[in-house]
């Protein structure tokens, strides 16, 4: 059975390929799981229509939990999620586009074929900026990034996608480390090695996998993975959340 | 010295190195901080920009070839343009090109060139940060092992290698003569000593003669292409053919994750068989499926006769050079009073029948082979840091190569001989080719050929005023000089006039002073930066685990001071300093993160003790 973090990441898919409807089914799904989830309720407004897309602003902030006796004054924490972080770039710190497009299967932001034949409609690099901000706002950082990839197959050197696209590798790239822990710890496999070829990877896994052996910190595995830092910190932190190491 | 300061002997390998010491009169191997009594010499600059030496470094050595140095062993020393050069060009995944005064090389890696000295100086960094951490203080002091052929050059290389590591090299020895001393410790041993060394990458034979106190290098042959690796190589390439056969093609040489990780079990697998008949490989989600499918696994069992099949030329290879060098050296199989093997493909079984059946003779296993050259450079290290009378060998510091110059027909004149203990000075008397020739040229020369153009060429001057006379009729007194430094003085003189000119020869890597200034300089900067570093990152990992923890206790501080008058004050503050540590995590500012770690601990003394108090504590009065 899926877990709510599933169900979150399925919707965004969805949602992220024009798919409101499948979108809303997942969300509703993980609703019914965890019905205090603050992020699957605000995307559900989202879906719905509820709430109705301001570009460039930050989610709503949920309502606060009912409380017994309000006598005092409301506690920052009260106000549940905080805004969306607000991550400085400088130039350079984001993907490298050309090692991206050679050496990463995940997602190759800018291909190196031409571009196809068929022009977006017009508008329709607008609108997939527009979303993209409007995820990034909503904290859904990887849904704005592939708007953004988007974006860049069809133009490469638009300016403002760039800067997004920095921003969005940068901001999840220091979530997915934050969800590893301390970097200089040392990840162990927490299945039996038989059971590693039961598991459902792809051959960077793989790779990254066979580098756990109990001597190498996460730092280590950065440096050892020849993948683009945001690549490595997702499979690891994939694999921290699916329970295959430690 | 004092008494107590700690020593070591390394053998700084082409493809390992070892670091060994002595206690309390016993030699031993130090293990690396990871337990590994083996370290990769291997260095590389990773994709994030990260210096990756030894174990770290060879586990991406396919994945970032270009950027990864091994093998730094074979061009340490030498000129740019050499055939040594040219022959590891055409090998080397990393780009080599000449240093500024175009005579030696460096190596490009990550965008920044490395003198050879300064790449073979992080691998003896690694080493000594190993040994300090063995002892828990400093080490400076060392002896290293070079093979017997090195020239000069490349003994030199190899001492600001030490220099730039932080090591004061006290003796330069040759490996096979350090076996031979670990094996001959404590033991007065007199006898031919065939020295059969197959390490990762090269193969050197060498004929010694032991007597007491003495270790000469009489022949020396082999093969510098061939090694473990070689070995490694073959077992690759049968997992890549069976693994196209069974999965319609797949071409694994075109995934370099794919040929890191076959690399890596293809080496262990074959040091498993030298214990077992049997080894299993095992792969999971190798590579990816063809036409988009899930990834395929590897697996396959390698057995010992399939290794021995796969390499029985290899082996073959070995015993026909050892055969050369003995034949070379004018000694017979009958002579050799020990066989000693070293390094670790020796390990093999099937080396080792061959070996005993070449000499006929069981070879020596007493020590382990790959540890056995560090032994004894720490022996020797030993004998000359703590001296006790008569007890120890103590080796004298000789000259690796004949010393001469070079005579009409393009021949080498040899002045003084290999082994030679220096300090030493030695004259020869030359006459002149032509009639009234008034001038002549001196080549100054160093190796082993009889033809002076296969030789090194050290130096040269041209001494004129010479009489005019007949052909044959001038007399020329050439004079080596060498210092107990090594610095070699060669002057030549007419003895009927008196015209004399000289020359100074230092051994030189290639690095000028002010270069390796420039590097030990640099090396200061980067091992700030990386202290640094080292400090932001446990730092911020220690940041963010007080930052989680307090984040956790948070519910329950809301949920107790809910029904409170007190600690709402303490509790904004603490966000606000929460906040702040976020910043200074985020911003990579260490200062910051100094500044804010007190008040960080204070939050989770108070939120700890805001839930300790709610749970066991009195309640508010009110």
């Amino acid at each position: 059975m899926a877990t709510v973090a599933e169900l979150l990441d399925q919707g965004v898919k969805a949602y992220t390929r024009g798919d409101s409807a499948e979108a809303e089914r997942f969300w509703e799904q993980a609703l019914e799981l965890d019905p205090k989830n603050e992020r699957v309720r605000a995307y559900l407004k989202q879906v719905r229509g509820e709430l109705p897309p301001r570009p460039g602003e930050p989610p709503p902030a949920p309502e606060p939990a009912p409380r017994a006796e309000p006598v005092f004054e409301p506690s920052p924490w009260d106000a549940g999620p905080t805004s969306v972080a607000t991550v400085v770039v400088e130039d350079g710190d984001g993907l490298d586009l050309d090692a991206v497009g050679e050496k990463s299967e995940i997602r190759s932001l800018v291909p190196d074929r031409k571009p196809s034949a068929r022009s977006p409609a017009p508008g329709e690099v607008a609108t997939w900026m527009e979303g993209a901000r409007e995820l990034f706002a909503l904290g859904d950082f990887s849904g704005s990034l592939e708007m953004i990839e988007r974006i860049l197959r069809v133009d490469p050197t638009h300016a403002e996608a760039r800067a997004y696209l920095r921003q969005n590798e940068a901001t999840l790239v220091a979530m997915y480390e934050s969800k590893l822990g301390p970097l200089s710890s040392v990840p162990r496999l927490a299945i039996h090695a038989e059971e590693v070829m039961w598991l459902n990877l792809d051959h960077r896994a793989g790779f990254l996998l066979a580098q756990v052996d109990g001597t190498v910190s996460f730092d280590d595995l950065f440096a050892l993975s020849g993948l683009p830092r945001l690549d490595t910190a997702r499979i690891l932190a994939s694999l921290l959340a699916e329970g295959v190491i430690r | 010295m004092n008494e107590n300061e700690p020593f070591i002997g390394i053998d700084l390998g082409t493809t390992n190195s070892v670091v060994a010491t002595v206690i309390d009169g016993v030699p031993r191997v130090i293990a690396s901080r990871t337990g590994q009594t083996l370290t990769p010499s291997v260095v590389a600059v990773s994709r994030n920009g990260k210096r990756l030496v030894g174990h770290m470094a060879k586990r991406q050595a396919i994945t970032n070839a270009e950027n990864t140095a091994h093998a730094a062993k074979r061009l340490i020393g030498r000129r740019w343009g050499s055939p040594e050069v040219e022959d590891a060009r055409k090998s080397l995944p990393y780009e080599l090109v000449p240093g500024p005064e175009g005579n030696d090389i460096r190596a490009m890696l990550g965008g920044r060139t490395f003198a050879i000295p300064e790449i073979s100086a992080l691998v003896l960094a690694e080493l000594k940060a190993d040994a300090e951490a063995f002892f828990g203080r400093r080490v400076t002091k060392a002896v290293i092992t070079v093979p017997a052929y090195f020239n000069d050059g490349q003994r030199q290389g190899t001492k600001d290698a030490g220099r730039i590591a932080g090591l004061e090299v006290v003796r330069i020895i040759n490996e096979p003569t350090s076996a031979a001393l670990a094996y001959g410790f404590g033991k007065q041993m007199e006898k031919k000593v065939a020295v059969i060394d197959l390490g990762g990458g090269t193969f050197d034979v060498s004929i010694l003669d032991v007597g007491k106190s003495v270790y000469d290098v009489i022949a020396v042959g082999g093969d510098t292409y061939l090694g473990g690796e070689d070995f490694d190589r073959r077992v690759i390439d049968w997992l890549v053919f069976s693994f196209a056969q069974e999965h319609q093609g797949i071409d694994l040489r075109q995934d370099k994750m794919a040929m890191q990780r076959l690399r890596d079990a293809a080496e262990r697998a074959k040091i498993e068989l030298s214990e077992t008949s049997q080894a299993a490989i095992h792969l999971p989600f190798l590579a990816s499926g063809s036409d988009g499918k899930a990834a395929v696994h590897l697996d396959r069992q390698l057995t010992r006769d399939k290794l021995e099949e796969l390499t029985q030329d290899l082996v073959d290879k070995t015993i026909q050079v050892a055969d050369r060098t003995l034949r070379d050296a004018g000694v017979r199989v009958g002579q050799i009073g020990e066989v000693l093997l070293v390094g670790g493909m020796t390990r093999m079984p099937r080396v080792q029948q061959a070996v005993r059946q070449h000499f006929g003779r069981e070879p020596s296993r007493g020590v382990h082979p790959e540890e056995v050259v560090a032994l004894g450079a720490a022996i020797q290290a030993h004998a000359l840091l703590h001296p006790q009378k008569g007890k120890e060998v103590l080796l004298l510091d000789v000259t690796p190569q004949n010393l001469g110059i070079m005579v009409v027909g393009g021949y080498f004149s040899t002045v003084i001989p290999r082994n030679t203990t220096v300090p030493t000075s030695q004259s020869h008397l030359f006459t002149t080719v032509q009639d009234s020739q008034t001038s002549v040229r001196i080549a100054v020369l160093q190796g082993g050929s009889d033809k002076a153009v296969e030789n090194e060429l050290l130096g040269e001057f041209v001494l004129d005023g010479l009489r005019s006379a007949q052909r044959g009729e001038v007399e020329i007194e050439v004079s080596f000089d060498i210092s107990a430094d090594g610095i070699v003085g060669v002057s030549a003189r007419d003895s009927a006039t008196g015209a004399r000119q000289s020359i100074t020869v230092t051994a030189t890597s290639g690095l000028t002073e002010a270069e390796m200034r420039r590097i030990l300089e640099e090396n200061m900067d980067e091992m700030l930066t990386r202290r640094q570093v080292g400090d932001f990152e446990r730092l911020r990992d220690r940041t963010r685990a007080v930052i989680s923890e307090i984040e956790g206790l948070s519910p329950r501080v809301k949920e107790s001071l809910a029904r409170s008058r007190f600690g709402k004050d303490a509790v904004v503050k603490a966000e606000d300093v929460v906040g702040r540590a976020r910043d200074a995590i985020e911003k990579g500012d260490l200062q910051q993160m100094i500044a804010v770690e007190e008040q960080l601990d204070r939050a989770l003394q108070l939120f700890k003790g805001l839930v300790g108090g709610a749970a066991s504590g009195p309640k508010d009065p009110s």
